[in-house]
């Protein structure tokens, strides 16, 4: 019997056109949507109820895309939206308001992710004006702005940061003292490029380009950290193919890249789950599909799969290949 | 680069329409998101396209907030009316861990594996086998008393949960499964012995039969009721001889035409060598044994003695392992493994253990006889014959919608020592492999998670890491759970996590305005700059309300003032309170000239320290020194003198009488310590 998948809750948004994105908080218990009719909104969903909590209009177009910060900070969401705006809403006192509101795009802003929180509050968003901007609250309501002009020629579509690894983090830092992190975070464009942002004495520099695709960069992803020293980054393009980068070396200089699979049509987002063994590929050939990636090899043994690539294989979430 | 071949299998939601739309996904920490969108209009196409920004549109009509719905269970078809584009579905993987009557399961068997684990290296040869065996039938009998739960449940909720009949056919599979390796892994059972444990395995789960006997046993003239020989041929084909003889002996009874064949068949069947467990017989003298009874029956068989009772003749064919005869039996056995352990019973009783793949194999052909092909259960149980450990873990992973059952088991068989005796590189890797997978799904669960904790410490390579990414997303309802949460974390040194916990719950509690509380959670993150912004909001309460709440925790900071400048301030401020209320005004004016002179209070607050010090100026008895007083008197005007240049005063009357008030109590104050002093000093 093959494992079974149930709908344990389906949220009526009540969203008046696209919905775009759809995010679940830390905790799973808050869900943000957002959509072409500019609104975003968020719901209670625990114990499969749907409450909402807020419906947040700001913006003036269509919103792409919705990011929740690490709890640690407060409730706060970032959205970014078509009207080149980035706004930043925050939970105060019970109700849900616009906290900062970014306007120095000057095309449609496709993507926001968050920052490892151990690096502070900190924003990166990528737009159809070809830049990147990451946003940095330095407190008291106030927010510094870094721009990278030019990221991507034409435009850059998704942002991704690298989780935070502390150079020699066996050792523990005395309280109070800000360990010496090495922020990274990866960002894919109209250029078909993937690039590596690398901050290096507070300037933002261009540390890697990865070449593989042939068409726009959709997505990209950076996986978790599981303790190894390798890096993992997925990217998916308009050419229908979904790559894997791996990066062995702590420095992060040489990347490679390997095939997960060529799809059919534009393949548009790819996610991985909370420890990284798992990476959802969401496909314009209306099909989402789970692949599992192996440790050690594990997978290609046990399945017979004898396609043995070190380690990817196609397999639904939990269960092997059954061919 | 390589390219995959296969296509990944599909998750199909039941609701959505994949049809008209595309899925966006999104990971939540224990369920996915999937909703029907159509991309590509975010970040344009390819081809350049201009698109104007879309004006203002009208306002539409405010929406009230909708009522709260509960929905649960599963979407059948596709979904109710209303536009399908506007619905987001929270989709989780059927877990067992969700249902109730197996939490049992889940609880009990936790027990054992950590019991396992810490068992480690106390025994060694036959007691630790001894012991092995014991795990493995503790962990038996955990699956049994939940099938019979889960069938009490079936019986009496059948109506509203169809599943549970189910379920307890999905139990009674994993411990047939679980009994075939405990007895041919884990015990690994010699030829002689392993017979008879099959044999055991037999009778203990092949019970479709079990009502029939119980019916003829039941009533009153057993030998006359029409399913009499079926329950004696069920006797003979299970090796239940004493049993099987008892019912003949009525039959004797109530036919004596038959006495004579009666006494001949029930002597060879009291006389069948079987296998001994002990150390009685070696194999050799029972296997000649054995080949002296058999060829007595087949004499009997030939003689005709039992030509006149065809069922008498069946049993005695069956007794010399006629594959023929005992096929005819084939609805009284029910499946092929029964039909394989009554062909060796009568005609290879001391098989041995790596024989049993051809006779396996071939049982399975006789029985199926090409009318039906095998079901997963067959596979995995040929597989346990053939002795491929690992092709039964593998086949069960598929089979089993749960990681329990093969979790545990690899665990046990690591135990063993056998899969690293396989000689295949990931041997204990396999086990660690099943047992993260198996604990990751616990963490979904509100309160097993908790189990999960103890799995992945005994992961020794991905435990921790696994524990740390999992344990973040644990929603920290209560402090109660996150205190709970915070132990697990410092008991294995995981910092990080546990400064994590303590921000979040400091921000949470300074969100609902329980400032103690988030003094204290700022506290244990040894969050400075937290702990700075609580101080501070502490400090604007008293002067706004005039007195401190959380008296407590401020009185009781010990050390741990020092974390932050602004709480060594409240800490020592409230100290100041503390002195002046118990009349020690010396030491309090001392205190209050300290907080400024040293810097620790913050310059907004000179003003209201320095109205404090107003009270003790004004007492009876001198408290401050004349050098004392020289300096608040010098502080006052830094204050004042500063304000004038950049922050102008708010013009206010209040302020500036404040400060009159000051420098005359300061003066006052001044003129009596001189003389005061000047009189001691004379004297």
């Amino acid at each position: 019997l093959p494992p079974q998948v149930s709908v344990i809750n389906t949220v009526d948004t009540s969203h008046e056109d696209m919905i775009h994105d759809a995010q679940m908080d830390y905790y799973g218990t808050r869900l943000a949507t957002c959509s072409s009719d500019r609104s975003v909104k968020i719901f209670d969903v625990r114990n499969g109820g749907q409450i909402l909590i807020a419906d947040l209009r700001g913006h003036e177009g269509p919103v792409w895309q919705v990011a929740w910060a690490h709890p640690m900070y407060g409730n706060i969401l970032a959205s970014c939206s078509y009207d080149r705006k980035v706004i930043v809403w925050k939970e105060e006192n019970g109700t849900w308001e616009k906290t900062y509101e970014y306007t120095g795009h000057d095309s449609s802003v496709n993507s926001v992710c968050w920052a490892p929180h151990d690096y502070g509050l900190i924003l990166a968003c990528g737009s159809s004006d070809g830049a990147i901007s990451l946003l940095s609250y330095t407190g008291d309501g106030q927010w510094e702005v870094k721009k990278i002009s030019n990221a991507h020629t034409i435009g850059c579509n998704a942002v991704s940061w690298a989780p935070a690894v502390v150079p020699g983090s066996l050792i523990e830092q005395p309280s109070g003292q800000k360990p010496n992190y090495i922020k990274r975070f990866a960002s894919g464009g109209c250029d078909n490029l993937v690039k590596i942002w690398k901050e290096e004495d507070g300037q933002w520099k261009e540390e890697q380009k990865l070449e593989a695709h042939s068409d726009w960069v959709r997505d990209v992803a950076w996986a978790p950290s599981i303790g190894l020293p390798t890096s993992t980054i997925a990217s998916c393009s308009q050419d229908g193919r979904v790559f894997i980068w791996t990066c062995d070396d702590a420095s992060g200089n040489s990347w490679s890249p390997k095939l997960l699979h060529k799809f059919n049509d534009v393949v548009w987002h790819v996610s991985w789950s909370i420890t990284a063994n798992i990476l959802a590929v969401s496909g314009g050939d209306n099909k989402v599909t789970l692949w599992k990636e192996s440790v050690d090899g594990l997978w290609a043994c046990i399945s017979d799969v004898n396609k043995g690539q070190g380690g990817v294989s196609a397999i639904t979430e939990g269960q092997q290949n059954e061919q | 680069m390589e390219e995959l071949d296969a296509e990944p299998p599909l998750m199909v939601v039941p609701g959505a329409d994949p049809v008209a739309r595309q899925l966006c996904f999104a990971w939540g920490p224990a369920e996915v998101l999937v909703c029907e969108t159509l991309f590509g209009r975010r970040g344009g196409s390819p081809i350049p396209v201009l698109r104007p920004i879309p004006g203002p549109r009208s306002p539409s009509p405010t929406r009230s907030p909708s009522r709260p719905r509960a929905l649960t269970g599963c979407v059948a078809g596709t979904g109710e009316g209303g536009p399908s584009a506007s619905r987001v579905f929270v989709v989780r993987k059927d877990q067992d861990i969700y249902i109730q009557t197996l939490r049992k399961l889940f609880n009990e068997s936790h027990g054992i594996f950590i019991g396992l684990q810490r068992s480690e290296e106390e025994l060694v040869g036959k007691s630790r086998k001894a012991q092995l065996v014991q795990v493995s039938k503790n962990y038996r009998s955990v699956i049994r008393a939940c099938m019979e739960d889960m069938h009490q449940a079936a019986c009496k909720f059948f109506e509203t949960w169809p599943c549970c009949f189910f379920q307890v056919s999905i139990l009674s599979a994993m411990e047939l499964i679980w009994n075939l390796c405990e007895i041919l892994f884990v015990e690994a059972a010699a030829a002689g012995p392993l017979l008879l444990r099959l044999l055991d395995w037999v009778r203990l789960h092949v019970c479709d039969v079990d009502n029939m006997v119980r019916e003829v046993l039941s009533s009153e003239n057993p030998s006359k009721h029409k399913l009499f020989w079926n329950v004696v041929d069920v006797f003979v084909l299970q090796g239940r001889m004493d049993e099987a003889r008892h019912l003949l002996s009525k039959e004797a009874s109530a036919n004596p035409t038959s006495v004579n064949m009666y006494k001949i068949l029930d002597d060879l069947m009291k006389k069948m060598p079987v296998p001994s467990l002990g150390n009685t017989q070696t194999l050799t003298e029972m296997e000649l044994k054995w080949q002296h009874w058999h060829e007595e029956c087949q004499r009997y068989l030939q003689d005709g003695t039992f030509a006149s009772n065809s069922h008498m003749e069946s049993i005695c064919k069956i007794l010399l392992g006629d594959e023929d005869a005992i096929l005819e039996k084939k609805e009284l056995m029910t499946t092929w493994y029964h039909f394989l352990v009554t062909r060796l019973l009568y005609s290879h009783p001391t098989v041995k253990p790596m024989e049993l793949r051809f006779y396996a194999q071939s049982s399975m052909d006789l029985f199926l006889g090409g009318e039906s092909s095998p079901e997963p259960l067959d596979t995995i149980l040929m597989a346990a014959f053939e002795f491929e450990m690992h092709q039964v873990i593998k086949e069960c992973s598929i089979a089993l919608s749960n990681w329990w059952f093969v979790a545990h088991l690899t665990d046990l068989l690591d135990h063993c020592k056998l899969l690293q005796s396989h000689n295949l590189y990931f041997g204990s890797n396999m086990r660690e492999f099943l047992l993260l997978e198996y604990a990751s799904g616990l963490f979904s669960h509100h309160s097993l998670w908790q189990l999960g904790v103890d799995y992945f410490d005994h992961c020794p390579e991905y435990g921790r890491v696994y524990l740390e990414l999992h344990i973040e997303r644990i929603p920290l309802n209560t402090e109660q759970k996150a205190l709970k949460v915070l132990r697990i974390c410092e008991q294995r040194q995981m910092h990080e996590q546990v400064r994590s916990i303590c921000k979040i719950m400091a921000m949470k509690a300074l969100r609902n305005n329980r400032l103690g509380s988030a003094l204290s959670w700022s506290i244990r993150a040894k969050d400075a700059a937290f702990a700075t912004l609580i101080s501070d909001r502490f400090l604007k309460d008293y002067c706004e309300r005039g007195c401190f709440s959380d008296l407590d925790l401020i009185d009781n900071l010990g050390p741990s003032m020092l974390l932050s400048d602004r709480l060594t301030f409240l800490g020592k401020y409230r100290e100041f309170h503390r002195l002046y209320g118990e009349k020690r005004f010396s030491e309090a004016a001392k205190l209050l000239l300290m907080l400024m002179t040293a810097h620790i209070a913050p310059c907004s607050f000179w003003m209201t320290l320095l109205t404090d010090a107003l009270p003790l100026l004004e007492q009876k008895e001198v408290v401050f020194s004349a050098e004392q007083t020289y300096e608040l008197m010098r502080c006052l005007e830094d204050l004042t003198a500063g304000k004038s240049d950049k922050q102008k005063f708010q013009v206010d009357d209040v302020e500036t009488m404040k400060v009159e008030m000051l420098r005359l109590a300061l003066a006052r104050n001044l003129a009596r310590v001189i003389v005061k002093e000047g009189t001691l000093e004379g004297s």
